[in-house]
């Protein structure tokens, strides 16, 4: 078994119109034992963009540490709001500084980006563990469950989905795809990002 | 001289049957536990890629004449193409003795399905590929392979077929095949010279792309060699050209270090 | 020259007698009809041995099967189900009941418990009660009648699909209602090619083309399948179990 795979969890995350939504599971496990029921992957990094992390759960608190430390570096150097291609990029080549031996993480990153004319603008992106970045239109998985939630998201997903629609179709994708998943699941956590307001909802999930 | 049979080279079947309890010609086979058969193989003198198409009057097929031992170019005129009954050619990849030994079985299958019985019943390129497919099938499930690929080429009332089979017995059938390193180079471009055109396309036409994709073998699969055959069967029946040489231009290699021109 | 050492003592190298040749296969049971569905696409690694090589097959008028793994038994185990069918047929003059079949498919799948059939099988029909049935089984035998089930390369993409879909997962249903046991065909139709359309969007030995089977118990109305592009008609008579196929294109890069 990889040592991807060692403490399980899954991350999805998805554009609808003029908002995103990014959710996870909330197993955290060591093998097939589940250690704890209320281990979060998503972080808040700005107002607008949160950031998910599936992996290996050691590298998920350093990198949520470090990448909070590169933010508050951004905020104070820089005294301007911290966009999520920014950050994609900053993401991108921090890992890739640990090329040849990285942490065991697959981040995920759903955010409004600001646009020239002042308008909010879907923003969600993906990278493998060392860095590659992969810009998407509809939604970015990763995670144990990555190929349940592939399947799922493929059949469920539509363009230009509101708040509303975007947060139960990424609720039941995660869901559903979990449920499959010996490694993801014991309930969810789900936040829908509008230029507004952010709503966090947690999910109950099936126990076993 | 030592006259007795069990003795060549064979354990002596007193260590498994003390008492001759089974004749001579089915004493037991040692266990395989011990120093005993080993069937498990690996393809020793080979050929590579055969090629096939379907075309308006009916298949066509193409290998070239070399077998290889390793990387040696060790026989170079080999012919691999060959007809079976009257509807069908058959083109084998893979080790050549275990060809040779299909090729045995399927002679005195023509000869003991329709030369003796006299029946006017004839085996068309279905059935020859049906038991193709099942004698290698049950090699493999006896873990003792024959090592080939083989693509199965006919044409029987008014009908063409295509197929292939291999060691695995896996079969399949399309408008274009290619075994070995033809399934990565030469197949893309059978595929976009032939899907669709299928009933338009023309004798020489289908030649033609044969020939340009041995070529583009033999400029890329060390053991091939630019010496071929093509073979076609339709309504006119079975016929397997004569050993054909590959016109080559090695112009572009003037420049390239590594093809010879340049000393240093 | 080639290593020769290897041939004097017992081999490194084993002979694997298997492949895998790709592809997806799905069944969902209705009330009073059952859907098989697989995709026609034939692949060893990164190849594409052939766009259409058919992976479900007409057993009985009330019967379909699909086979999915390693492709030559498949074909194999397919060839010999039919046989043991066809004994039957002669001995009792009647075609073998679904969950009979299922049970011998079993048998079969048992027997070669120590060098298995590398295939996974969906045994889909209708039961002598007339309801739609679906039956599922692993290499070695285990099996069980289900709703639905999805098999083969795109397994854990379509399955938890399925789930939300025809099971109804995660999904609760309005104040004093209850979600319906068995879909329509037109619904469970509509569900098997998003499926395959996912399932070829998402997994590189999905595609080429689809082939569906749809068994209709006896005296069933064509209610679903009417007017249906292409639809075929399987079955021997038109007075018992019907079987039609439909066939769909997929993405074939």
């Amino acid at each position: 078994m990889s040592i991807m795979d060692h403490n399980g969890g899954s991350v999805i995350a998805m554009a609808g119109k003029d908002c995103v939504a990014i959710a996870s599971d909330l197993r955290l496990g060591a093998g097939a034992q589940t250690i704890a029921m209320n281990f979060e992957k998503v972080f808040p990094v700005t107002d607008r963009l949160y950031m998910g992390l599936p992996g290996l759960a050691t590298d998920v608190i350093t990198l949520r540490e470090k990448f909070r430390y590169l933010t508050n570096m951004f905020h104070i150097k820089e005294s301007r709001p911290l966009q999520p291609s920014t950050f994609a990029h900053l993401l991108s080549s921090t890992l890739y500084e640990r090329r040849f031996g990285p942490y065991f993480c697959e981040p995920v990153l759903a955010g409004l980006e600001l646009t020239p004319s002042g308008t909010y603008q879907p923003y969600i992106a993906g990278t493998d563990l060392i860095g590659c970045l992969n810009f998407a239109k509809d939604f970015i998985v990763a995670g144990t469950a990555s190929d349940k939630l592939f399947g799922v998201a493929e059949g469920l997903w539509e363009p230009d989905l509101g708040p509303e629609d975007l947060f139960e179709t990424i609720s039941q994708t995660l869901l559903n795809s979990v449920d499959r998943d010996a490694y993801s699941g014991w309930g969810a956590i789900v936040h829908v990002i509008t230029a507004d307001k952010v709503v966090t909802r947690t999910l109950k999930g099936r126990m076993d | 001289m030592d006259h007795f049979p069990t003795n060549w080279g064979r354990p002596n079947y007193n260590t498994f049957d003390a008492h001759a309890t089974y004749p001579l010609h089915v004493h037991p086979q040692p266990s395989s536990s011990a120093d005993g058969v080993q069937h498990t193989q690996q393809p020793i003198v080979t050929g590579t890629s055969v090629l096939a198409l379907k075309y308006k009057d009916g298949i066509m097929l193409a290998a070239d004449n070399l077998a290889s031992y390793g990387s040696l170019a060790r026989f170079k005129g080999v012919q691999r193409l060959q007809a079976v009954g009257d509807y069908t050619i058959i083109g084998a990849s893979g080790d050549m003795a275990d060809f040779q030994y299909l090729q045995y079985i399927l002679d005195n299958l023509i000869i003991s399905e329709e030369i003796n019985p006299q029946d006017g019943h004839k085996l068309g390129p279905s059935e020859v590929h049906e038991y193709l497919s099942q004698l290698l099938y049950a090699r493999r499930s006896r873990m003792n392979p024959l090592w080939n690929s083989v693509l199965v080429g006919g044409f029987r009332d008014g009908q063409r077929f295509l197929a292939y089979v291999d060691l695995l017995g896996t079969t399949y059938k399309a408008s274009t095949l290619a075994t070995g390193y033809g399934a990565y180079i030469a197949q893309p471009l059978l595929r976009k010279a032939v899907e669709g055109k299928e009933d338009t396309l023309t004798e020489d036409e289908a030649r033609k792309i044969m020939e340009d994709c041995l070529r583009v073998l033999f400029y890329r699969d060390a053991r091939s060699i630019n010496q071929y055959q093509i073979a076609t069967i339709s309504a006119a029946g079975a016929s397997i050209s004569g050993s054909l040489k590959l016109e080559t231009s090695w112009g572009f290699a003037e420049g390239i270090r590594g093809y010879g021109g340049q000393t240093q | 020259m080639p290593d020769m050492s290897v041939l004097a003592g017992p081999q490194q190298h084993q002979f694997n007698p298997y492949a895998e040749n790709g592809g997806t296969i799905l069944a969902i049971a209705g009330a009073d009809f059952t859907v098989v569905a697989g995709d026609t696409r034939q692949s060893e690694g990164y190849s594409i041995q052939t766009r259409y090589a058919p992976k479900v097959f007409r057993l009985t008028d009330r019967a379909v099967l699909a086979v999915n793994g390693f492709a030559a038994d498949g074909n194999m185990f397919v060839k010999k189900v039919k046989q043991r069918l066809e004994w039957y047929r002669h001995a009792h003059a009647k075609d073998m009941p679904l969950r009979a079949i299922a049970r011998l498919i079993q048998t079969m799948l048992y027997a070669q418990r120590f060098f298995p059939y590398y295939v996974y099988n969906i045994l889909g029909g209708i039961e002598e009660d007339g309801s739609g049935a679906v039956y599922s089984f692993d290499p070695v035998g285990s099996y069980e009648r289900e709703a639905c089930r999805a098999a083969g390369a795109a397994q854990s993409l379509v399955q938890p699909f399925l789930d939300n879909q025809i099971y109804f997962k995660n999904q609760t249903a309005a104040p004093g209602q209850s979600h319906p046991t068995h879909l329509p065909l037109s619904d469970v139709l509509s569900i098997v090619i998003d499926s395959f359309t996912s399932a070829t969007e998402r997994h590189i030995e999905v595609g080429d083309g689809l082939e569906i089977y749809i068994v209709l118990a006896k005296g069933r109305s064509l209610q679903g399948v009417e007017g249906l592009r292409g639809l075929r008609e399987m079955s021997s008579r038109e007075d018992g179990e019907r079987v039609f196929v439909l066939q769909r294109e997929l993405k074939k890069d």
